[in-house]
């Protein structure tokens, strides 16, 4: 690019202009706007709603395993640490979601699970305890289908752990 | 109006939640995407897209159409994962539509995405409505992407708004310093 005397200017902007290839590759060469199909859209929908309604199970079953967790760190202290690591990637993998379903108290409680979990020194027998009031917490929303922030009963359940965490933070 | 047909569509999902990752796979197949690709984390796609690149034939396809990543996963995030396919030089396709799944939607968060160059943002939770809104916007509103020395990505003004004060844009294509890329 010159200027008009001729002397090379820098470039300030590029912009690339390409022709629209996914439009080609999704709806041939024909023009004009396209839409997605409503019926595979219909068909996806209730295919969510099916896993929504799985949610609760799903979540039941890694509770199941985290209590399993739980039993052996309590059982086998000398190897806690790495109960504890996998006990911090089943709440990563829970936290991620609960909100999609409508669960984001199991969210909230799953990601407090992940944090106090992530750890670098001793775990201590109030840790461990830690964990159960975790597990207990979100087993009560589950049983008791807590959707949304869940009003009182959700308040009350997010007292109650967060009681737990007071009470045994500190401790050995 | 004609529907789309997905068949010929390569995407790749980034996502770390298992639950979620199956929701996204199932989705699209529903929809009809021919390729649908999925890998943990942000490291894992990196692989995945060195692969397309280098070795397409193990890798199952020659090229990545859309990838859609979570932001918050470990040991690299979705936008890590953003800055890699945008900047690096081992990427395949600095241009690949991408769509980032995230909860965080507070304007801030939105904006650090756009500014990284981000195609789209899906908020979680999402419906399925919002992926097929998401997958229309990408086709039909391709926009020009746009190199200065402190972005690259999709042109970040999406709608013709009037100005009611001074015009402060004063490039236009025959300015000099701009140059544009036809392909």
């Amino acid at each position: 690019m010159a200027d008009p005397k001729g002397q090379k200017v820098p470039t300030i902007v590029r912009f690339y202009r390409f022709r629209n290839r996914l439009k080609e590759k999704t709806h041939g060469l024909g023009g004009g706007t396209g839409q997605v199909s409503a019926e595979a859209l219909a068909e996806a929908e209730k295919a969510l709603a099916q896993m929504a309604e799985d949610y609760p199970d799903w979540v039941s079953g890694l509770l199941v395993k985290l209590s399993e967790k739980h039993g052996r760190c309590v059982d086998t202290p000398e190897h806690r640490r790495e109960f504890f690591e996998e006990i911090n990637e089943i709440a990563h993998d829970m936290k991620g979601q609960g909100g999609t379903f409508g669960y984001p108290l199991i969210t909230e409680f799953a990601d407090s699970l992940h944090n106090f979990t992530t750890i670098k020194n001793d775990i201590t027998d109030s840790m461990v305890e830690l964990v159960k009031a975790h597990i207990d917490a979100m087993r009560a929303v589950i049983r008791g289908r807590v959707k949304g922030d869940g009003g009182e009963v959700g308040a009350q359940l997010k007292e109650t752990l967060n009681q737990a965490i007071e009470k045994y933070k500190g401790k050995k | 109006m004609a529907e789309y047909d997905f068949e010929r569509l390569s995407v790749l999902i980034v996502e770390d939640s298992l639950f979620i990752r199956s929701l996204l796979i199932n989705s699209l197949r529903i929809l009809g995407v021919g390729k649908v690709y999925a890998v943990d984390h942000g490291g894992q796609a990196i692989d995945f897209l060195k692969k397309v690149k280098n070795d397409p034939m193990s890798a199952g396809t020659q090229e990545v159409d859309i990838v859609m990543s979570n932001w918050q996963m470990s040991p690299v995030d979705g936008m890590m994962l953003l800055r890699w396919i945008r900047r690096h030089k081992e990427s395949p396709d600095r241009f690949v539509p991408f769509i980032l799944i995230t909860a965080y939607s507070e304007p801030k968060r939105v904006t650090e995405a756009r500014d990284l160059g981000a195609t789209e943002v899906l908020a979680k939770p999402f419906t399925i409505t919002a992926i097929g809104e998401k997958l229309v916007s990408i086709i039909e509103k391709q926009r020009q992407f746009v190199h200065t020395r402190d972005y690259f990505g999709p042109d970040r003004r999406r709608r013709i708004v009037p100005i009611e004060f001074e015009d402060r844009r004063k490039l236009n294509d025959k300015s000099p310093g701009v140059e544009i890329v036809r392909g």
